[in-house]
């Protein structure tokens, strides 16, 4: 009886919670509910026929999906290998710098790319990679290197997804790791001065040990999305003479359900998708708390 | 002594070769759209002076419908948009960080569950069909008319507000919805300003929903024009028919009404850049991995 006296009471902030709660309910629940779908047979009329396992039997005896899922995983690697490492060494750089004034230019501009849309970085990619007058090229072709055709070559298109991923993210990630260096206090530089010890020295004895835990934490939290290998890149990148080597898991399913739609069995694959996506979150969440205290939420 | 001085030139090189990588590409289209007709194969990819200094292209451009009706398109969805994101997240943010009432601790359990439970495309795709959203900007509008990351950046600006204030407020005789009117939204304006940016670079830069929503060509906003024109290379949409009205001795170089159309849709972002810079990277650096 109290709680609900008081509930009478609060109704205000009840009131205010329910628009936002309605969109969560509306655009949210009910879409994650029609994940079901994954377990039926799409009928435009009708009720959809519940069909068990039959679009996941199909999907995993498929070579296309097992191409798709190669495709997926070695985008990532590639990305966590080659990618994730660039913001860590550009912070130490950009901690280097004294003039404040150039620290500014420097991290103004690299910030950038990161608010571009990647319909912007494709065009700007295009232009770049172009066969001819591109920019690439013209280095390359300086450097006595023969002009390659990168956007549509199976060998190069991969690492036009790690160049231009770091292009576009490598400054802005790199934000998190100078904050960290911020926090490390001045005095353990004083007394590292005062016994000798050079620059280098210092980044690797004082800065490296100290962005360690923010270095695990971000590693962890990325491999949380791992299944992702980046929809937006190869969904703007890619084309038909690449398609093979690049279609990943997100690209599929839009392929296959908006494309042509395959409702049922797009759902499948995304549920598919998600699962994994899920276990890898939740578990990188606790293992990350684990360790260093810090989560996904 | 000498060393040093060496390292540190290494590392300035380093960097501005850096700052040249994003520049360079960027500057060059800039010139490209600059130059004038028929000369765009003069320009090469590192060329960051127009061939002919002309504005035709951007004449061209703001005079074709598909184009400026596309930037319509886009400031409404953006501004629109952004205003229902600020209010919904700022109300459930108010409620969730400065208020006790029962239930809350359900509430802020389905947020999470929320967060980690993604529905696929397919179903939010049937989902937008069935209330018969297709087609419709506002369908675009109320697509993530919250982002539940952004609203636990916003509550952790609102808790930041001295409870002493509110309190005054309380006293007075102000109710929970007078206080986040009058106390929580004015006393918040850098958090405010700093989900705005975020929530306003998402809207303007969102092509994919509005692709698979939104088939009729006049609805489209500019990032799907953009799209349609540089990435697939449909040419005909923009040039076309649209030759005709000029006079049929000027050639238009497609590459540079390309390059003019990635400059369109980047302005608004570059006069934005300062608050940008301002807000943008203290609220992410709040939001994201935190102490």
């Amino acid at each position: 009886m109290k709680a609900l006296r008081r509930m009478r009471q609060d109704w205000v902030l009840y009131a205010m919670l329910a628009l936002p709660i309605l969109y969560f309910v509306i655009f949210h629940v009910i879409p994650l509910y029609g994940m079901k779908l994954a377990f039926q047979d799409y009928r435009i009329l009708g009720d959809h026929v519940w069909v068990g396992w039959k679009h996941f039997n199909v999907l995993f005896s498929s070579p296309a999906f097992a191409s798709v899922m190669q495709n997926t995983i070695i985008i990532s690697l590639m990305k966590i290998i080659f990618v994730f490492p660039i913001p860590i060494a550009l912070s130490l750089l950009i901690n280097e710098v004294r003039s404040s004034k150039y620290r500014k230019y420097v991290q103004s501009v690299v910030y950038l790319p990161h608010f571009l849309s990647w319909v912007v970085i494709a065009g700007i990619w295009i232009s770049l990679l172009n066969p001819t007058e591109g920019g690439v090229n013209l280095i390359g072709n300086f450097f006595g290197l023969p002009s390659v055709d990168y956007m549509t070559s199976k060998d190069h298109i991969r690492w036009v997804f790690v160049v231009s991923e770091i292009w576009r993210s490598a400054g802005w990630d790199s934000i998190i790791y100078l904050a960290a260096i911020m926090k490390i206090s001045p005095g353990l530089y004083e007394a590292a001065k005062i016994d000798g010890a050079t620059r280098l020295q210092q980044m690797t004895f004082i800065t490296l040990p100290h962005l360690y835990s923010t270095i695990v934490t971000v590693f962890i939290l990325n491999l949380g999305f791992f299944m992702n290998a980046g929809f937006d890149q190869v969904f703007n990148f890619m084309n038909d003479s690449v398609i093979s080597v690049v279609d990943i898991l997100d690209t599929y399913v839009y392929r296959i359900g908006i494309g042509n739609g395959q409702f049922a069995y797009a759902t499948a694959a995304s549920l598919f998708k998600g699962v994994i996506g899920i276990v890898l979150i939740l578990g990188t969440h606790f293992i990350s708390k684990r360790i260093s205290g810090k989560g996904v939420w | 002594m000498r060393r040093l001085e060496l390292s540190k030139i290494i590392i300035y090189a380093i960097l501005f070769l850096s700052t040249l990588a994003v520049l360079v590409p960027i500057l060059n289209l800039l010139a490209l759209s600059l130059t004038a007709p028929g000369r765009a194969h003069l320009m090469s990819g590192l060329d960051l002076i127009p061939k002919g200094f002309s504005l035709m292209n951007y004449e061209l451009l703001l005079s074709n419908p598909l184009i400026t009706g596309s930037i319509v398109n886009s400031v409404w969805i953006t501004g629109a948009g952004t205003l229902l994101n600020l209010i919904l997240t700022s109300m459930a943010a108010y409620v969730l960080a400065r208020t006790n009432f029962i239930g809350k601790k359900l509430v802020l359990l389905f947020l999470i569950v929320i967060m980690v439970f993604e529905p696929g495309l397919i179903p939010e795709y049937l989902l937008v069909k069935d209330l018969g959203l297709m087609n419709k900007l506002t369908a675009l509008i109320l697509y993530k008319a919250i982002n539940v990351y952004y609203l636990f950046i916003l509550m952790r600006f609102f808790q930041d507000i001295p409870e002493e204030i509110l309190e005054a407020a309380r006293i007075d005789g102000a109710g929970h919805f007078r206080m986040y009117t009058r106390i929580m939204m004015p006393l918040s304006k850098p958090g405010l300003a700093t989900l705005g940016l975020f929530y306003g670079v998402f809207r303007w830069n969102e092509y994919f929903r509005a692709t698979i929503y939104i088939s009729e060509p006049s609805k489209w906003p500019l990032q799907v024009v953009l799209r349609q024109f540089v990435v697939r290379k449909d040419n005909t949409s923009i040039i076309g028919n649209q030759n005709n009205l000029f006079d049929s001795s000027v050639n238009f170089d497609f590459a540079s009404l390309q390059a003019g159309t990635i400059m369109i849709a980047i302005v608004p972002l570059l006069i934005l850049y300062p608050f940008i810079l301002k807000y943008y990277a203290k609220g992410a650096l709040e939001g994201g991995v935190k102490d």
